[in-house]
């Protein structure tokens, strides 16, 4: 009989954790301040006294050596899970990222593979100065060799971050953070995961695929819960994995509406919208009744804190979005 | 108990007043919902009256003899004897009086269970006397504890009061504990729009996807496919749009993904036949106006009962398209023109003498020569002689309109069911070239290839039903038109010629006509020229 | 230390952990509702520490001191001595235990506690101050809101609380020895108590009071025992007069100087001044009206029968919802407003509050008296039992007082109780079921009640009411 426990989406993430590193020895975690302090959001609290500073590490302050040393542990056999503070700070690891994390196996032709799961607290919505909000999931879904899941309630995120350690390839593992504290959720005590890839139906209705993920999950089905009053029935589509899409959940949503929105707080321009816009129309022109909507974050670098709300998808530009392709 | 006042419904269309000739029933005696209370005569029928309600005739308001116009209480019941108001449901007029009437009721319901507080005293300052488990159940069934008659000691309220209570209100009272205050709602956890209708045009609706198509079938517009999906391109969604067009509603035969597609042009062509039809359906009215059809059903007025539930065997077909604009005119007609039938036979020998040797000059033309023309030049001879069965009746304009025209309909079986195609200017059409555009329609009829205008303008229609078999019917008059002529089969039957009973092909007819223009004698009289040109095929020539 | 703000979201916020707010908090958990509970001292909020509990403690201390004292009668020749301090310790014992047994309950319930200060920052946005140290701040949404703030003592001009020798009624109950001389400004509930614990404990109590009598909302023959009794206890009382200011004695004392409506003066030698003249509501810090929230004139919030505020998923318990400010009301209204929220029906429908006082000898009274009885429409029937009737009153030695059922003489229904003497603060739960019950003076009086008890009492005067007393002349 599995118990379940009441966790917020950054409780579970440490549940996951705690977890997985105690299913397999292999699996470590290396950041700053993940150790003797907990992580600075406390997801990885509690680890160092359970499992010691060999699988707990706190690394200096150089993200290009986390990921780079992480790719190294994961290229000799170890399943590491290197912690970026931000998202936003990911960049000085970007070398790393792409050019090595991203290529391991094709270089090696299939002799070395990086299991190998960064994670990383992304997203705007929480009053932060410069580089603390951003979205730029993007950059890393347009480099094959990388997998990039957005987990957006708790059983998700123990669920998604369980199978990215588990996953033999490397995953960019982004938390929102802007929700990792507001709700909880049931997350069973024992390990289990969600799949990679695959979307999720959170809500049914036949009027407009309405497609998003992470943060922006919360303000959709808000505005879907309004519109259901005027007698517009969205169906919200939760993709929790971004690259690789669910092709056949995004078809399959927009085939039986003809109608697609999509919802994400990255900047629209070379965002997953887009992509998602594209499958759509390779794959069901003839379904289509309406141009694809893309409600997102603006062409802007992410604003100072004060302009924030606006920057954001808001549950009423969300609405607004789905009834333009509606009224279509 | 509140009274109910009864006015005297609309009995038939245009029908302003009736004779109560008897009352059925006597103040004071109980009745039950659709017993007939009263026989009121209208202009052409003795209609009986039903009660609305169960209840007990309070009072009657007209005596036996007087002239009642519609509208006016003739009778009035008691209502709530047995602690419950009952209204009838009228399934099929909708009458505005039952609105009203049920508005009355529920200030009536709130009274009774105001009314019935104890004798006790009033509770002063807001005292109840009922425990608190029994004041908490109160709440929870939405019920007012002032309101609950107890039965403890000095009026005491228990569980059981509030529960009696609570299902005596069926009246739905609906007022919540502590009058201003409603009782609190659970937060709604579900998801989905709960059976709410969409606001979004869509397809999926079920075939009359608002397009007022539909209401022309058998008169004239094309009929609407009525389909769930349809693949089209954008830009021909474009068109559609621009057209005001339901791609769904657009015939066609290609599919693409095993759904059906539909193109540019196909849509094109549709809002083009939609046109036509459109603008000849000038008195067409909408679909929705068959409840003033249903109207005239008079004694039918609240006596509908409740369909019953299918059962496991049975099986259910959706009531659409174009059966439902079928049985729509049909009950048009039926409900609107007295309909008298007219039976004779006609001995065609000769007829059958004569087709015999054109045939094969038709088949040289490459034309099947049936009866039919034969037929349809003898009507026109008889319609020359007795104009009244080629003609309209308009009653808002109290006139009836002479066709000047001989258009027939000919009446084909389809798979979507019966159509009626029109022959135009029979009388200067000869017999090969009848022949031919017959056949012609009949089968653009069964393919549904039939353009609207096709079946429009009809003056007289014929149904030959005997094609499949059967002797006589009593057919139904193509609306608007006056009268239609049946055509039985023709076969070999017994007929008595100089007092011996031999063998003799003959053609059962079948002529019904609108007896509000049309009396019977005249009906008689016109059969009798037309059976008297298919006895004699010569007297064609004279047309 | 964390940058940028990440709020904690919760479907329950209640605001003080008073008697109100943590049985909220604990109602809603049990509800199945996500549930946040932030306080800024200490749980068990006013009542726990420095009101219900703590006067009870030295009202059970100071009563067996002077008990065991005066037993000559009875054969027990005792002269107590009371190590004060000891007391207080022993006081602050049973706070502890309780205070620790409310947040074990609230966390075993699952209650998440925050503790700091909490003010609104818009209908759905609460702000909590982590409190020194920089602790800094978190910001809490809420779906739901319980204010139970609670009320403070209030202080009159002149008379600041800051200063050592003018107490409020969580100084008196914290002293670390007996004063002397004790001035009390007030002659309700709390005065009175307090002016009874002190008298016993050996202080001289000189109670001045502005109105006429003590005990303003209750009857005269309650009231007139009670005094009189205190009186005996050596309690000096003066009414008609205001406190209007203190100075600094010639013997290191104090005198505190009160004036009557006339102007006449007079003026007492005390060492501790206690000023108790009611309590107010506690909002200030909250910025309720950044969620829409007013106060009334007298700073209370209203709140309707299911304690929903002006803001309909706000709700207000306990004092700061306004009279009457007792504890229990708190609570009452704590579980009510946690139900509403969780979807039940629930209201506040309850036919009567029980009061208690506990001087001695104590009061207990529930619903109406024989006055409010006939104002409100009833013709009221009357049934009193005197303790010097009772058997059990006569082996405790304390027969002063009575019961008295005041009853709905048509029907019989019980309307109210008011009862002075020995435990009358546990003998009146029986009356105040009686009424929510509606129960008749037949049902009371057909219950078999326990032979010898005090609670007898109460079975008699329902037959009193009846014209069938047994152990008393009916009326």
């Amino acid at each position: 009989m599995s118990e379940t426990q009441n966790l917020t989406v950054v409780q579970a993430v440490r549940d996951g954790l705690y977890t997985e590193m105690r299913e397999d020895d292999d699996v470590l975690v290396l950041g700053q301040d993940v150790g003797k302090n907990g992580g600075v959001f406390r997801a990885t609290e509690g680890l160092f006294d359970e499992f010691g500073g060999d699988r707990v590490v706190d690394t200096p302050l150089a993200e290009s050596g986390i990921v780079g040393a992480a790719v190294g542990m994961a290229a000799m056999g170890l399943k590491p899970v290197p912690e970026i503070q931000f998202s936003g700070f990911m960049y000085p690891g970007f070398d790393q990222i792409v050019s090595h994390m991203a290529r391991f196996r094709t270089r090696s032709r299939g002799r070395f593979n990086l299991p190998m799961t960064l994670r990383a607290p992304y997203g705007g919505g929480i009053r932060a100065p410069e580089h603390h909000s951003e979205s730029k999931e993007a950059f890393y879904a347009h480099e094959a060799g990388l997998k990039v899941v957005i987990p957006s309630t708790p059983y998700d995120a123990k669920g998604l971050l369980a199978a990215s350690i588990r996953d033999p390839d490397p995953v960019i593992f982004l938390e929102p953070k802007l929700i990792y504290r507001a709700f909880r959720g049931e997350v069973p005590e024992e390990p289990y995961t969600v799949p990679i890839g695959e979307a999720v139906t959170r809500r049914e209705g036949g009027d407009v695929a309405v497609f998003t993920y992470g943060a922006m999950t919360r303000p959709t089905l808000e505005a879907a819960e309004t519109l259901a009053e005027e007698g517009i029935d969205c169906e919200v589509v939760d993709l929790r994995t971004v690259s690789p899409l669910d092709r056949e959940a995004i078809v399959e949503a927009f085939e039986s509406t003809g109608r697609a929105v999509v919802v994400h707080e990255a900047p629209k321009t070379g965002g997953l919208a887009g992509e998602i816009t594209a499958i759509i129309q390779e794959e069901a022109l003839l379904y289509q009744e309406a141009p694809v909507k893309r409600v997102t974050g603006f062409d802007v670098p992410y604003p100072l804190y004060a302009l924030e709300d606006y920057y954001l998808p808001s549950a009423t530009r969300i609405e607004e979005g789905i009834r333009e392709a509606v009224e279509f | 108990m509140p009274v109910k006042e009864f006015k005297l419904p609309d009995v038939g269309e245009g029908v302003a007043e009736g004779e109560l000739v008897t009352w059925l029933v006597s103040p004071g005696d109980r009745v039950a919902e659709d017993q007939p209370v009263a026989e009121v005569e209208t202009d052409k029928a003795l209609v009986e009256v039903p009660s609305r309600y169960d209840g007990v005739v309070e009072e009657l308001f007209v005596e036996e003899g007087d002239i009642v116009p519609v509208g006016d209480v003739i009778i009035s019941f008691r209502v709530g004897e047995d602690g419950e108001g009952d209204e009838a449901d009228d399934s099929g007029a909708a009458h505005e009086e039952s609105e009203t009437e049920s508005g009355d009721a529920e200030p009536a319901a709130d009274d009774e269970a105001v009314e019935s507080e104890p004798a006790e005293p009033e509770a002063p300052s807001g005292r109840t006397f009922a425990p608190p488990s029994a004041r908490r159940l109160a709440r929870e069934l939405g019920v007012d504890i002032a309101a609950v008659d107890g039965s403890g000691p000095g009026g005491r309220i228990g569980e059981a009061d509030v529960r009696a209570h609570a299902e005596d209100d069926s009246g739905g009272t609906g007022s919540g504990a502590g009058g201003a205050d409603e009782a609190p709602t659970p937060t709604p956890t579900d998801v989905g729009s709960g059976g709410r209708k969409s606001a979004v045009k869509k397809r999926g609706d079920d075939g009359s996807t608002g397009s007022s198509a539909t209401t022309a079938a058998a008169a004239g517009a094309p009929e609407p496919a009525g389909r769930e999906t349809t693949l089209a391109t954008p830009a021909t969604r474009k068109v559609a749009r621009e057209l005001g067009v339901d791609v769904d509603d657009v015939p066609t035969d290609e599919t693409r993904d095993g759904e059906a597609f539909v193109t540019g042009e196909t849509v094109r062509a549709y809002a083009e036949a939609l046109e036509s039809g459109a603008t000849d359906s000038s008195s067409e009215p909408e679909a929705a106006d068959a409840s003033a059809s249903a109207d005239a059903a008079g004694a039918d007025t609240g006596a509908a009962p409740e369909p019953s539930a299918p059962g496991a065997t049975d099986e259910t077909v959706p009531y659409r398209g174009v059966r439902r604009t079928i049985g729509k005119q049909m009950e048009r007609s039926v409900y609107t023109a007295p309909h008298v039938s007219h039976h004779d036979t006609a001995e065609v020998d000769a007829l059958v003498e004569a087709r015999e040797e054109l045939k094969p000059r038709a088949e040289e033309q490459g034309v099947s020569l049936t009866y039919m023309p034969f037929v349809m030049k003898a009507i026109v001879a008889g319609l020359k002689a007795y104009p009244y069965l080629n003609s309209e009746l308009r009653e808002d304009d109290e006139e009836i309109v002479l066709k000047g025209d001989y258009n027939l309909g000919i009446a084909v079986a389809t798979d979507a069911g019966l159509m009626v195609p029109v022959v135009e200017d029979v009388d200067e059409k000869g017999l090969f070239e009848l022949a031919a555009e017959v056949r012609d329609l009949a089968s653009r009829a069964r393919e549904r290839k039939l353009k609207p205008a096709e079946m429009k303008g009809g003056t007289f229609s014929i149904t030959n039903f005997g094609a499949i078999g059967g002797e006589y019917a009593t057919p139904i008059i193509n609306y608007p038109e006056t009268a239609i002529l049946g055509l039985g089969a023709i076969e070999e039957r017994p007929v008595v010629r100089d007092g011996e009973v031999v063998a003799a092909p003959t053609l059962p007819l079948s002529l019904s006509i609108d007896h509000r223009v049309i009396d019977g004698a005249v009906a008689a009289e016109f059969a009798n020229t037309v059976m008297e040109h298919l006895e004699h095929p010569l007297l064609l020539l004279t047309q | 230390m964390v940058v940028g703000d990440i709020a904690t979201g919760t479907e329950v916020l209640v605001i003080g952990a008073g008697p109100g707010g943590y049985v909220a908090a604990i109602r809603a958990a049990q509800e199945g509702l996500d549930t946040t509970l932030v306080e800024k001292d200490a749980y068990g909020g006013a009542c726990l520490n420095r009101g219900c509990i703590p006067s009870k403690a030295l009202i059970t201390g100071s009563g067996l001191a002077h008990e065991a004292g005066n037993a000559e009668s009875m054969g027990i020749h005792a002269d107590p001595a009371v190590d004060m301090g000891k007391m207080v310790e022993w006081k602050d014992g049973v706070v502890d235990r309780l205070t620790g047994g409310v947040e074990k309950l609230c966390k075993a319930n699952g209650v998440n506690l925050v503790p700091g200060t909490a003010s609104f920052v818009d209908e759905r946005t609460a702000r909590v101050a982590h409190g020194g140290q920089g602790q800094g701040s978190e910001s809490i949404e809420f779906e739901h809101a319980i204010v139970a703030t609670g009320s403070r003592p209030i202080q009159i001009p002149g008379f600041d609380f800051a200063e050592d020798h003018v107490w409020s009624s969580a100084d008196a109950l914290d002293a670390d020895s007996v004063p002397d001389r004790l001035g009390i400004v007030g002659g309700g509930y709390i005065g009175m108590e307090l002016a009874t614990t002190y008298a016993k404990l050996g202080a001289d109590v000189t109670v001045v009071e502005m109105l006429d009598d003590i005990l303003d909302p209750y009857e005269d023959d309650v009231k007139r025992i009670v005094r009189k009794r205190a009186e005996e206890l050596g309690v000096e009382f003066h009414f008609g007069e205001g406190a209007s200011e203190w100075s600094e004695g010639a013997d290191g004392g104090y005198l505190l100087h009160t004036e009557t409506e006339e102007g006449e003066e007079s003026t007492y030698g005390v060492d501790k001044v206690l000023v108790a003249v009611g309590r107010q509501p506690v909002t200030d810090g909250l910025d309720l009206e950044n969620a829409g929230i007013e106060t009334d004139d007298r700073g209370f919030i209203e709140t309707d029968d299911r304690t929903r505020t002006a803001v309909e998923h706000v709700h207000a318990v306990g004092d700061v919802a306004g009279d009457p400010m007792l504890a229990h009301v708190a609570s009452k209204e704590g579980i009510v407003a946690a139900e509403v929220i969780a979807g039940e029906p629930a209201a506040l429908d309850q036919q009567a509050i029980p009061a208690a006082v506990f001087t001695d000898p104590e009061i207990g009274t529930v619903g109406l008296t024989e006055a409010e009885a006939e104002d409100a429409g009833f013709d009221p029937v009357v049934g009193e039992m005197p303790f010097n009737a009772s058997g059990r009153a006569m082996t405790t030695g304390h027969t002063e007082g009575f019961v008295r059922l005041v009853a709905d003489d048509e029907t019989g229904f019980v309307l109210g109780a008011q009862i002075v003497g020995p435990e009358a603060s546990e003998l009146i739960a029986e009356a105040a079921l009686a009424i929510e019950m509606g129960a008749t003076l037949e049902d009371v009086a057909a219950t078999v009640h326990t032979h010898p008890t005090l609670a007898e009492a109460v079975m008699e005067a329902a037959e009193n009411a009846r014209g069938q007393a047994i152990h008393t002349l009916n009326r």
